[in-house]
């Protein structure tokens, strides 16, 4: 009763499922529930754009099934910048502020992705500090690998 | 294609919000039993939202933070009514002896005013102004002949009251669900934007109903203050029937300048300096009310002119009575947010043409293996 009262959830196949997303994996099945309320589940046919270069950003995407091509608008072939598979994420400039994205993304297959809206994802933050850092230390990792690859690639090494 | 939705809306978008939101009050005036218990149930909502919030982040779970609040609230309201109603139902005979007394009050202020105007002005004595507005008081019946159809009235609203509360316990519960649910109808190439706008919708609403009650306690706050002052007796109550009824706009602060005049001229017949007084303090409370108060609390979340509001208020009360006067302005501004992305994604020819090629996608994935 008193686990019930906590809020204390047994796993399910989707909880599972999101648990084992490096950017959820640091995330208890009970604070995975609390997350899964906030997410909202998509599907994308192959072909279909999921943003635009340009557009404003309000949400971040994980991908649960399928691929996601990210390239230059218009442009997925002569145009491609990188493919994203199961477990990947992109988008996520858009959970902290009005960011314009930078490419478009399209489905390079039937995809599945779990979208977090930034407001949600502030909300989060007021509401659920904890899962809302862990959730935040991922990204941060992943962002500084991006900033690394990029100092690399353009020899600029303030950052590492 | 850097579409935002907070572009500004254009005249046929605005004419499209405000004939929608005249009809939305329309559609309520026939199922007002449903909306005034909808509109407490909202005001509820976003008054016990914060506790819910703090035993989510306590670790209880949505559900169980709900039911929680929901019976503190409901052993709460329990409690005071089973200590007051035996007083209450005492007090009842003379409540009404009150009220005829406060009326009266308020006749012979009314008289005494008419009368020293007909001393100052010829017009006016020679049409025998004093002696033709009591004649029209008296043929307009005594308190008790309108008391009683009010009453009635607000007791076939009492059941559907009772919803109130149980409305409440599920926007608390089940919000986050049925918001999800509403974002799972709204296509793919539209969803940031219907995601965006549900939470401005919310926030509104929000900021609407919370302020209101903030807004309702401060001016309850200065108006007891300030009558405490002046000498009245029962400054807090009088103080929070003004404040309730300045939730109908314009004319129900009104009301509540002439409840306070009244009263002033009815406990204070041998100072009639004290209704000036009294009307002064309202005043004062009304002007505290718009230039601070208003802006701390609802805030300029609706950003409607104060034009389209004076007559927004206006056509809700020619539309659906008091209740339509209520509602226009929460009414006005979520429907204003639904009209302006409804009315930025209707001009995005990007994202039509997105969702155009969505559904072409999905057709010819339905036929692949048909031909």
């Amino acid at each position: 009763m008193l686990s019930r009262l906590m809020g204390v959830r047994k796993t399910t196949p989707y909880l599972e499922k999101l648990r084992k997303l490096p950017l959820f994996a640091e995330l208890s099945i009970q604070e995975l529930a609390i997350l899964a309320a906030l997410l909202h589940v998509r599907e994308y046919v192959a072909g279909e754009i999921i943003f635009d270069e340009g557009e404003t950003g309000q949400a971040m995407y994980v991908i649960l099934e399928g691929e996601v091509t990210i390239c230059r608008q218009g442009r997925p072939e002569d145009g491609f910048l990188t493919g994203l598979l199961p477990g990947e994420f992109f988008g996520e400039l858009g959970l902290l502020d009005d960011a314009i994205r930078t490419a478009q993304a399209r489905a390079a297959s039937h995809c599945r992705v779990a979208v977090l809206f930034r407001e949600d994802f502030n909300g989060l933050m007021e509401s659920h500090l904890r899962i809302a850092h862990k959730i935040g230390r991922q990204l941060l990792r992943h962002l500084g690998e991006r900033l690394r690859e990029l100092g690399i690639a353009v020899g600029n090494h303030r950052h590492l | 294609m850097n579409g935002t939705s907070h572009s500004r809306a254009g005249p046929v978008v605005w004419a499209a919000i405000i004939a929608a939101t005249l009809a939305l009050l329309l559609v309520f005036r026939g199922t007002l039993w449903l909306v005034v218990p909808a509109l407490l149930a909202l005001l509820l909502y976003h008054a016990l939202r914060p506790l819910v919030r703090a035993l989510i982040f306590r670790g209880l779970s949505r559900e169980y933070a709900a039911s929680l609040v929901m019976l503190v609230f409901l052993a709460t309201m329990a409690a005071v009514f089973f200590v007051t109603a035996p007083h209450a139902a005492s007090q009842a005979i003379e409540w009404q002896a009150s009220a005829e007394r406060y009326l009266n009050g308020g006749i012979k202020l009314l008289q005494s005013g008419l009368r020293a105007l007909e001393g100052r002005f010829d017009p006016f004595a020679r049409a025998h102004l004093a002696d033709v507005v009591a004649r029209r008081i008296d043929q307009s019946g005594g308190l008790v002949e309108h008391l009683e159809p009010l009453t009635v009235g607000l007791a076939t609203y009492l059941p559907s009251l009772l919803l109130a509360p149980f409305l409440a316990y599920f926007f608390l519960r089940d919000g986050q669900r049925f918001k999800s649910l509403l974002c799972r109808a709204v296509p793919n190439a539209y969803f940031e934007k219907g995601l965006a706008l549900f939470h401005r919708v919310d926030k509104i609403a929000g900021a609407y109903f919370l302020g209101l009650l903030k807004l309702t306690a401060l001016d309850t706050l200065t108006l007891a203050v300030g009558l405490w002052i002046l000498g009245f007796s029962g400054a807090v109550v009088l103080g929070l029937i003004c404040a309730i009824l300045a939730w109908v706009p314009y004319f129900g602060s009104l009301l509540g300048g002439v409840l306070v005049i009244m009263v002033a001229a009815t406990d204070f017949p041998e100072v009639p300096a004290m209704a000036y007084w009294a009307a002064g303090l309202f005043i004062l409370v009304r002007l505290l009310d718009d230039f601070v108060y208003m802006p701390i609390t609802i805030g300029r979340e609706l950003h409607v002119h104060p034009l389209i509001t004076v007559v927004m208020i206006f056509a809700g009360g020619a539309v659906a009575g008091i209740a339509g006067m209520m509602l226009v302005l929460p009414v006005l501004g979520v429907v204003r947010v639904v009209g302006e992305t409804i009315g930025v994604v209707v001009m995005d020819a990007r994202l039509l043409a997105r969702h155009r090629h969505a559904r072409k996608l999905r057709h010819r994935l339905a036929e692949i293996d048909l031909s």
